[in-house]
């Protein structure tokens, strides 16, 4: 569903070639510093990187789309440190970024709720305000529940589980294989080994400065007990 | 019948003129003029000799130029004084009267006002209106809804041109109480020229039932509106009142003068909130009204409050102070403002609050957003007289600006009493890139993002808006940003 060649980003990586398909869930693990956000950042549109190579998305060029384009096409992207907007509530962004109005509003809500009541947030987090004074794991979990509320197709999560509780992991891996569907693709940045069994990903994808390493689960194994530099 | 649509300025559209056959004062201001339009009121003697004294003091007196504003000036010669529909008669209002303020979302059936905008849902029976609007076209006021259902609670609402007539005494007791016929020069000439307005007189006791609305509508080229409103809130007495303005897209400046004086006595509150959209000009600043505006409360009474929430988004110059005398002991006085500009647009805004007795208490909240080639200045004042003992301050001012836009703050602070606290926050800051980014990758398109960005910016004051007001403001404010960055 989501395939890049000849993928780069100057100057952090270049020359990659991935594909992703659909109805499976990846790791992307490597060094500090090598680009695993930008990765993500740039399949989404960032507009400050200089993409260059292929990129297309359920067989489509997409390198022409902005960024809202492209989140409309289905792809999400879950910040590591999600940005705050005073002064607009939690539901209100969900409700706007939906479209939702009329008698929809109150099932959007009710779903909102739910989540939130299930990951753990306070009563009333639909009230509070988008990223203001929220926790680093509230904006985590407020991640999720726009992931989960949005038409994402492709999910693109940039250290989900950083600033997470312990009870938050367990939250976040029970989210996110509830959510995983034949339907959708799942891409996951994290070195946390829990996770990656929870998860129990299709592959493992470990980004090097000008190529990228795949395996299965053991390649991560690997790289927990000998270093990056082991592959 | 035809009203035209300017289609090359879609971003305004209350921008459409109304045709209809209208009779104007040729243009030109002396003292004849004045005279004139006392004698087409059919004014008493004291208040034509009030134009008078107005008149000839304005004749003495020049143009302020101390707000950060740069406009040609007004050729008050070229103006006309006063214009209103031909053969006009309250009892029969003219149907291209009445299809402009349907166009503009205005009832001026009472029948609509009770269905509420919204024809397609069913009417409970007994429903109590909720707003009761007086409806000012050019010089005059067409139309005043609700008097009689108003007059059962003794509240008087009419235009100040039938309060003149129907109510002297207080009329007379009060005009120029608050804002002196001396006090500047656009007040000045406001006295001596003043065309029609609001009265309202809320007697002891009494809550209004309903909010009280006025619609300014201009429609005449080159005719200046003088829109004189006076607020009388008696002992323990509540009301609130609202202001709406459009004009159409004339390529020449209009010139809207006015002055609003609000009494409010012992425990009375008077909560007042203007929707500003008269026509910005276009995008090289062609054209546009000019707002030249003084607002000013005297908080006269023990425990009486004044509150002034404005959103003001359009005018090609504002020049406006909404300002609280807290005479009262105990008096409470607060502005709260959102001013959005773009394009050319430049406004001068903020306001004054002059706290003379005991235990006066005042909150500013003023949140100006720039786009484009505009100028924002808040320029507020906080006095603090010797008697005001144990008075307090608070003051917020953010400015967000775009593009090359500027914003300025200008806030003077004077407290000749030391009990009193002043308390004064102030931010500026742009859209950060980070934010648009976030909100792209939820879907949100540039203009929708800047509005959910300016939306949440302005959250305090859109608060204090009366509820059905608040939905308004929140959609010209989405219609106002969109495209304003392109």
């Amino acid at each position: 569903m989501l395939k890049l060649t000849k993928y780069s980003v100057e100057p952090v990586f270049s020359d990659i070639d991935i594909e992703f398909d659909i109805g499976r869930t990846y790791i992307v693990m490597g060094a500090n510093g090598i680009g695993k956000s930008t990765l993500l950042h740039s399949i989404m549109g960032r507009p400050d990187l200089e993409v260059t190579g292929s990129i297309e998305f359920n067989g489509e060029d997409i390198s022409e789309l902005e960024v809202d384009e492209r989140a409309r096409a289905g792809m999400f992207v879950g910040f590591q440190s999600p940005t705050s907007v005073p002064g607009l509530s939690n539901f209100q962004f969900i409700k706007q970024a939906l479209n939702t109005s009329g008698p929809n509003i109150r099932e959007t809500l009710e779903k909102f709720k739910a989540l939130s009541h299930t990951l753990g947030l306070p009563q009333g987090w639909d009230k509070r305000n988008l990223n203001t004074d929220a926790s680093g794991g509230e904006k985590k979990k407020n991640e999720l529940i726009q992931m989960n509320m949005m038409n994402t197709q492709l999910a693109m999560l940039d250290e989900p589980d950083s600033g997470l509780d312990v009870d938050g992991i367990k939250a976040l891996s029970k989210q996110l294989n509830e959510w995983r569907t034949a339907d959708n693709t799942l891409i996951v940045v994290t070195h946390y080994e829990k996770l990656i069994e929870s998860l129990n990903p299709d592959a493992v994808i470990v980004l090097k400065k000008d190529h990228v390493v795949g395996g299965g689960k053991e390649l991560a194994h690997k790289i927990f007990a000998e270093g990056f530099d082991s592959v | 019948m035809s009203i035209d649509n300017f289609d090359e300025n879609k971003k305004y559209q209350e921008g459409f003129v109304t045709e209809l056959e209208s009779e104007s004062f040729p243009a030109g201001l002396d003292e004849q003029v004045v005279r004139d339009l006392s004698a087409i009121k059919n004014e008493p003697e004291w208040l034509l000799e009030f134009r008078l004294k107005a008149f000839n003091r304005w004749l003495s007196m020049s143009e302020p130029e101390w707000g950060e504003l740069d406009y040609t000036p007004v050729d008050y010669q070229a103006l006309s004084y006063h214009s209103a529909p031909k053969k006009f008669n309250k009892d029969e209002i003219p149907q291209e009267i009445l299809d402009t303020f349907e166009k503009l979302g205005v009832p001026l059936h009472e029948r609509d006002a009770l269905l509420g905008l919204d024809t397609e849902k069913p009417k409970p029976e007994n429903l109590i209106p909720t707003v009761a609007v007086d409806a000012v076209f050019d010089s005059v006021s067409v139309a005043t809804t609700f008097k009689a259902e108003l007059e059962k609670h003794g509240i008087v609402f009419s235009s100040i041109s039938e309060a003149v007539q129907s109510h002297p005494d207080l009329v007379k007791k009060y005009l120029g109480t608050v804002i002196p016929y001396t006090d500047n020069y656009f007040a000045t000439l406001n006295s001596a020229v003043f065309s029609d307005g609001t009265f309202c007189y809320i007697p002891k006791g009494v809550t209004c039932p309903m909010e009280l609305n006025t619609y300014f509508r201009i429609n005449a080229r080159n005719t200046g509106q003088f829109e004189r409103t006076l607020i009388i809130a008696d002992e323990d007495s509540y009301v609130s009142y609202l202001e709406g303005c459009t004009a159409p897209a004339y390529d020449e400046n209009t010139l809207h003068a006015a002055c609003v004086e609000l009494i409010t006595l012992d425990n009375a509150e008077i909560k007042y909130s203007t929707v500003q959209n008269w026509y910005p000009g276009d995008e090289d600043g062609v054209g546009g009204v000019y707002n030249f505006v003084t607002k000013r409360a005297k908080c006269e009474g023990k425990n009486s409050k004044v509150s002034w929430t404005q959103v003001e988004t359009g005018s090609a110059i504002t020049w406006k102070y909404p300002s609280c005398i807290l005479k009262g002991e105990g008096s409470v006085g607060e502005f709260f403002s959102v001013a959005v500009t773009k394009g050319k647009q430049q406004a001068d805004t903020g306001t004054k609050m002059i706290h003379l007795g005991k235990d006066t208490k005042s909150t500013i909240i003023s949140k100006g957003i720039s786009f484009g080639d505009s100028t924002n200045t808040y320029r507020g004042a906080v006095k603090i007289n010797p008697g005001a003992k144990d008075a307090s301050n608070y003051t917020k001012c953010d400015s967000l600006m775009l593009q090359d836009s500027r914003a300025l703050t200008i806030p003077y602070v004077t407290s000749q009493n030391d009990s009193a606290t002043v308390e004064h926050e102030a931010s500026a800051g742009k859209i950060s890139e980070e934010q648009m980014y976030y909100l792209a990758t939820r879907g949100f398109t540039e203009d929708d993002a800047i509005s959910l960005v300016v939306n949440g910016f302005c959250k305090d004051v859109f608060q204090k808006l009366p509820l059905e007001f608040a939905a308004e403001a929140n959609k010209l404010l989405s219609v106002t940003l969109e495209g304003a960055v392109g």
